[in-house]
């Protein structure tokens, strides 16, 4: 099994576990290995991020619609768990699909950064904490983003160029959080500027692929 | 030679009355019985929403070109409205001018691209997405208020007892008397203004990527305050008193914490690199 397969499968099994080919790959492959690992990682932020008042159900039942009218949620495969992967036993089920969807963006985005490497520029060389904020001119939109935009030339042609302009913001909040959770990842505010920038990105897809018509 | 000129001309000026005729506006109306939920989808064109009286949904629709067509339909307590482009236009000429008046509980969902969009005195639940609307609610009470912004700016104006929630990437969020169990306000290039006493005993929490914060309240206020930013900065020129159980230690010019009269109400303020600003008004 080649990274590539693997990947493609990941958002499928990444809650239910693989299958014997999908667990020898993740012991063997280092690369896929610590891409679950992140993964795990984000899914555990954000179940920090429960809000303190839960929100409507008919909210939920939407999210759990849209993913599955995306093709991105299909009928859990009865395995066993993929290796380490806790699974999110007696955490409510709101918190469960908050970071099912956290998870298959991060997924969606290493993908990309996998095929295309992020035209992110990295500032010169400070160990400090405080770093300077990626500039927007050095944030790129990714495949994803840009086959995006494409649908919208035809669904929605007059909303396409500010879609674009803020896809550019959000992934520029990404890369901002990001390197200061590498950097410091012990820092829970950094960790938390990343989820949610991840969401904000999220949103933005959500209302890029809404029918108006 | 002549006769065939002025028939021109007749049938000319005939074309541009039946179009100017399509610039027509409807009417529509449905009694709907208590907790009605009606649903708006108009990409271009200004929405209103207002309460109406004795249980009913009146649409008031006013078109501007025949490109367009206005749908509305009530299934049982469900009345939809939507706007369906017959050709592709413009956004001028897909453009449709709302003024929906509906009874005070209904549930709302209204989806528009440019809007704006305008929604006074209701109680119900709210849930409204926009691309680059201004959206302006003010004086609802009560209700389940969610807003997603892509770049529109967001105005609240005395919500009381709401549970709002304002998702926003770069639309400027701005809130004045705004109260209740839980607000939630989240922007990632956009600032976001708070002026009032965070009352209801809620929990709110306001927090940017790189938008600034700027919080004004007053010396009634009765809250416990947090502030904190990775990279920004926090200035802070309301007297708070020391918070009795603190989670973190302050750190000069990147966070702060205190209280306020009884601390009823919980108030986080987050940025990664924006400034945040809290003062007494």
């Amino acid at each position: 099994m080649t990274c590539a397969e693997f990947q493609r499968v990941l958002p499928y099994i990444i809650e239910t576990g693989g299958n014997a080919d999908e667990e020898q790959h993740l012991r063997d492959c280092q690369i896929c290995s610590d891409l679950v690992a992140d993964l795990k990682y984000i899914a555990d932020q954000a179940k920090l991020l429960v809000p303190m008042e839960e929100p409507s159900p008919r909210v939920w039942e939407g999210i759990r619609g849209s993913l599955e009218r995306e093709g991105l949620v299909k009928p859990a495969r009865a395995r066993g768990r993929l290796l380490g992967f806790q699974h999110w036993g007696p955490l409510p089920w709101v918190a469960s699909l908050a970071a099912l969807a956290l998870i298959l963006f991060g997924v969606f985005l290493f993908q990309r950064a996998q095929v295309e490497p992020s035209t992110i520029s990295e500032p010169a060389g400070s160990a400090s904490v405080s770093q300077p904020a990626v500039s927007l001119q050095t944030v790129s939109i990714d495949r994803d983003d840009d086959q995006l935009l494409q649908q919208m030339t035809t669904s929605r042609p007059a909303m396409m160029s500010n879609f674009r302009d803020n896809l550019k913001q959000v992934n520029a909040a990404i890369a901002d959080a990001r390197q200061a959770v590498q950097q410091n990842p012990d820092d829970s505010e950094a960790r938390e500027s990343l989820i949610r920038a991840y969401q904000q990105k999220a949103m933005l897809y959500e209302m890029a692929t809404r029918s108006l018509q | 030679m002549l006769n065939i000129t002025r028939g021109a001309a007749l049938l000319v000026a005939l074309v541009l009355a039946l179009g100017a005729a399509a610039a027509e506006k409807k009417e529509f109306r449905y009694r709907v019985a208590p907790g009605a939920s009606v649903s708006v989808v108009n990409d271009f064109g200004p929405v209103i929403l207002r309460p109406s009286s004795g249980g009913q949904v009146i649409v008031a629709a006013t078109s501007h070109s025949n490109k367009i067509e206005v749908d509305c339909s009530r299934n049982g307590n469900r009345v939809d409205v939507r706007t369906r482009v017959l050709q592709k236009g413009t956004p001028e000429e897909t453009r449709v001018d709302y003024d929906v008046q509906v009874p005070p509980d209904a549930s709302i969902i209204l989806h528009t691209a440019t809007g704006p969009v305008k929604v006074q005195s209701l109680g119900g639940d709210l849930n409204i997405d926009a691309d680059t609307a201004r959206i302006e609610l003010s004086d609802l009470s009560n209700g389940h208020v969610r807003v997603r912004s892509v770049s529109g700016p967001v105005v609240l104006a005395n919500l009381r007892n709401s549970y709002v929630e304002v998702n926003s990437v770069s639309g400027a969020v701005t809130l004045n008397q705004v109260a209740g169990k839980m607000v939630s306000v989240s922007t990632t290039a956009a600032p976001i203004q708070y002026s009032g006493d965070f009352g209801g005993g809620g929990a709110y929490s306001l927090s940017s990527h790189s938008g600034n914060i700027d919080v004004a309240l007053p010396a009634t206020a009765s809250v416990d305050i947090t502030a904190r930013t990775v990279n920004g900065s926090v200035q802070n020129d309301f007297p708070f008193r020391p918070l009795a159980h603190p989670t973190f230690a302050d750190t000069q010019g990147r966070s702060f914490a205190g209280t306020s009269n009884s601390g009823a109400s919980s108030v986080r303020l987050r940025t990664f690199s924006g400034t945040i600003r809290v003062k007494k008004q």
